[in-house]
């Protein structure tokens, strides 16, 4: 039986070839590689898609929540309020710019910092509050935003996991005063490496992250390298991945479609799997609250279910497997089990199932199957 | 009117349908893997077997190259790193960006690259590290910072970004630190249709390090052991260098055919006392990658040039501690030497597009100038700062 993979776009990749090809020689014909005529394409492209009024294209998602963080000037001696149960990067881009990051706990089912969590983690050196949107549903943002507003503090969104995501007519990342887009080659609109973008609103945010991102120069006279105004990185993205995401913008709409067709697929079937907690539906009744960008259930004895579909030839992943505060890069902040116990439970259960574009109904219901099975022999 | 670009243009013409094929092939294939896969494994192979390098650990640019080293390396906040006043900005960046302090030596006025007794003379008790720079066509002097760090105990970074096939010693660029840093975006000698760099290390915990700190920062399972960058090089650049590694040698050898033309036909010009050319010596440190003249008239040469068609680089004109963004680092000192060669370098095309016509049409353009003879007084200011 052919394997079901975690994530395969060999079939959509052929599909779209001639739109790719196209778009790759045109960057061949301008003989630019980095932040160029395409990378301003995109910028504009995701503009239109977004609502954003800036958009500035960068290396990687983790770039872009560095670059975003340093444009709202969060450095050494501020906090910043992330949740507890994130991927690494999410605090590791705080590390970078120098600031702390505080964990906050998460809420159950959505798996979103908790508005709660976060009011109880403020202190006076609180700088910003830095939610996700896990898997692609909105957090409260909401709430968080009053929060942030009675704080005093700057909200940005890891909307890493959110194009397509709006709420109230709001895509995800533009609720605060920043967000970032990942393009990483998974995602609904994926890159064939990395690429990413920061989208804001606030222009003097997008201008600073627009000079951070090349060495902190700016403009110049051409055949003279300009000297630098503040202290950036190299976080230029490439033409060339660019063109494939130009090529691919077109087709997003469909494959937010038909992962949430597949989405839907999986909790019919899953739905009568009491050992299973298939993801819960949007808090509210907008169907956009929420975009497949990953399938995650939480499952008993999930180790060894995960390892039973590895030897049926299902490829699965366990999104987080230790909470924030628990990991060694970030022990020196003195987290301690059970700081947080929603994230520290959900740790231990949660698994991603294989969700993307090229996933058949059929690979679904071989994967339902082969869980049915997994608790049929192992009733307890 | 002919023209003389600087920068080759339709660059990588020739690899246009070979990227089309890679694509495909990585859209196609069974791996579906795009950043740190198989083509970029396969790069550090074949760079480590040429370099002789241990470790070879491939990542999103020269710049991440650099500060993955710094980190890996043990650099921290307040750590003072000594770093030349010209040169491009991540040198600085990169140390500032880590919360450390870089410390700004002046570079050696025939050389360009950073003056060893300068950065003697810039070691505090907070150092921790020196950063040599390889600049246009000359290797730092890494004997000589080699032995300063180990008088003061002290880490080497070794900034070979513009560098790569240049050797001192027998000793590949990038091998001389305790990790070397080598960038492959589009105008370096080994350029990719993208950005991308590289760490080399012989040491094995920075290796590890720096293999940690390029992706997320700890192996999958356990979670971060360090605070990762998520940098890792794509797959589609590293098989797009794996083919432009062939002809590496070859290109380099062509640019050091146009920089010893250069040299031969000016000769008159430097003899007079009109324009310093690149150091031929120590010929154990030199190869090609930019070729800069230094000249008292350097703004109305490269207007004359650009009349004539020809493309032209001014190269750091402001010095690092001169520009705004690490002002704070200089402390109102001065680099005499960096602040020169700020104002007086002037790069001719070198790229391997340029044939023998165009170098013969570049000389004369440069005579045309010259002959005009009103430079004179200029030269000799020029020549009191060098």
């Amino acid at each position: 039986m052919r394997p079901t993979r975690f994530f395969d776009g060999r079939e959509s990749f052929a599909a779209q070839w001639n739109d790719i090809a196209r778009q790759v020689n045109r960057v061949f014909d301008h003989g630019t590689f980095s932040q160029g005529t395409l990378t301003a394409e995109l910028e504009e492209a995701i503009k239109k898609y977004t609502g954003a009024c800036f958009t500035i294209g960068v290396n990687s998602g983790t770039d872009a929540l560095t670059l975003m963080l340093r444009a709202i000037g969060a450095g050494p001696g501020d906090e910043v309020v992330v949740p507890a149960l994130a991927c690494a990067s999410s605090a590791s881009a705080v590390c970078d710019v120098g600031a702390t990051p505080v964990f906050a706990d998460v809420a159950p089912g959505s798996y979103a910092i908790a508005p709660d969590a976060v009011r109880s983690r403020l202190t006076g050196r609180t700088r910003v509050i830095m939610p996700v949107h896990p898997f692609g549903r909105m957090a409260d943002m909401a709430t968080l935003r009053t929060i942030a507003r009675d704080a005093g503090a700057v909200l940005v969104e890891d909307s890493r996991q959110a194009i397509g995501l709006r709420y109230a007519y709001t895509h995800a990342g533009l609720f605060g005063t920043a967000g970032a887009l990942s393009f990483a080659p998974d995602k609904p609109l994926g890159a064939l490496g990395d690429a990413a973008m920061v989208i804001t609103g606030d222009e003097t945010v997008a201008d600073r992250c627009a000079v951070l991102r090349h060495h902190g120069r700016t403009g110049g006279e051409p055949g003279v390298s300009s000297p630098a105004v503040i202290i950036g990185i190299n976080s230029k993205m490439d033409e060339l991945q660019a063109a494939v995401l130009l090529a691919r913008l077109p087709w997003l709409g469909g494959a937010i479609a038909r992962r949430a067709e597949l989405a839907a697929r999986y909790t019919s079937l899953l739905a009568e799997i009491t050992h299973v907690i298939t993801p819960a539906a949007g808090a509210r009744e907008d169907p956009a609250d929420r975009v497949w960008h990953a399938y995650v259930i939480e499952a008993e004895r999930r180790d060894a279910l995960a390892d039973r579909l590895s030897r049926s030839g299902i490829e699965t992943r366990v999104p987080y497997p230790v909470p924030l505060h628990l990991q060694p890069a970030f022990r020196h902040l003195d987290g301690r089990s059970g700081d947080h116990p929603v994230a520290e439970a959900t740790a231990g259960r949660m698994l991603a199932l294989p969700l993307h574009s090229d996933l058949s109904l059929s690979d679904i219901e071989r994967t339902c199957r082969a869980i049915r099975h997994f608790y049929r022999r192992n009733p307890a | 009117m002919k023209s003389v670009p600087f920068f080759p243009p339709a660059l990588f013409e020739r690899d246009r349908e070979a990227a089309l094929a890679f694509l495909w092939e990585m859209g196609t294939g069974a791996a579906q893997e795009f950043t740190c896969g198989e083509a970029v494994s396969a790069l550090e192979a074949d760079i480590c077997r040429e370099t002789g390098a241990r470790h070879a650990i491939a990542c999103a640019s020269g710049s991440t190259a650099l500060t993955l080293a710094l980190d890996a390396l043990g650099v921290r906040p307040g750590d003072e790193v000594i770093v030349p006043a010209f040169g491009c900005q991540p040198i600085a960046g990169a140390v500032a960006g880590r919360g450390a302090v870089p410390v700004f030596a002046d570079i050696d006025q025939r050389t360009l690259v950073i003056d060893p007794a300068a950065a003697a003379a810039a070691v505090t008790a907070a150092t921790v590290a020196i950063m040599p720079v390889h600049v246009f066509s000359v290797m730092a002097d890494m004997p000589e910072v080699t032995a300063l760090a180990h008088r003061h105990g002290l880490k080497v970074v070794e900034d070979a970004a513009v560098a790569a096939g240049a050797a001192l010693g027998g000793v590949p660029a990038g091998r001389w630190g305790d990790a070397g840093v080598l960038s492959f975006s589009p105008f370096k000698p080994l350029g990719t249709c993208g950005e991308g760099g590289m760490v080399l290390t012989g040491d094995d915990e920075i290796a590890r390090k720096c293999r940690l700190l390029r992706g997320p920062g700890g192996t999958a399972g356990a979670g971060a052991e360090l605070t990762g960058y998520s940098s890792g090089m794509d797959e589609l650049p590293a098989r797009f260098l794996m083919r432009r590694r062939t002809t590496l040698a070859d290109r380099l050898k062509r640019k050091a055919e146009i920089a010893g033309r250069y040299s031969e036909a000016l000769a008159p010009l430097a003899a007079a006392g009109l324009v310093r050319l690149p150091p031929a010596d120590p010929a154990e440190r030199t190869w090609c990658h930019v070729y800069a003249l230094l000249t008292g008239s350097r703004d109305e040469l490269r207007e004359h040039l650009a009349a004539r068609g020809v493309g032209t680089h001014v190269y750091y004109p402001v010095p690092l501690p001169a520009q705004a963004a690490f002002a704070r680092y200089a402390g109102g000192r001065h680099f005499p030497h960096a602040e020169t060669v700020g104002r007086a370098n002037l790069a001719l095309p070198t790229h391997p597009g340029v044939n023998d016509q165009d170098v013969a049409y570049v000389i004369d353009a440069v005579y045309e100038f010259f002959r005009a003879g009103r430079r004179a007084r200029r030269e000799r200011n020029l020549h009191r700062d060098l």
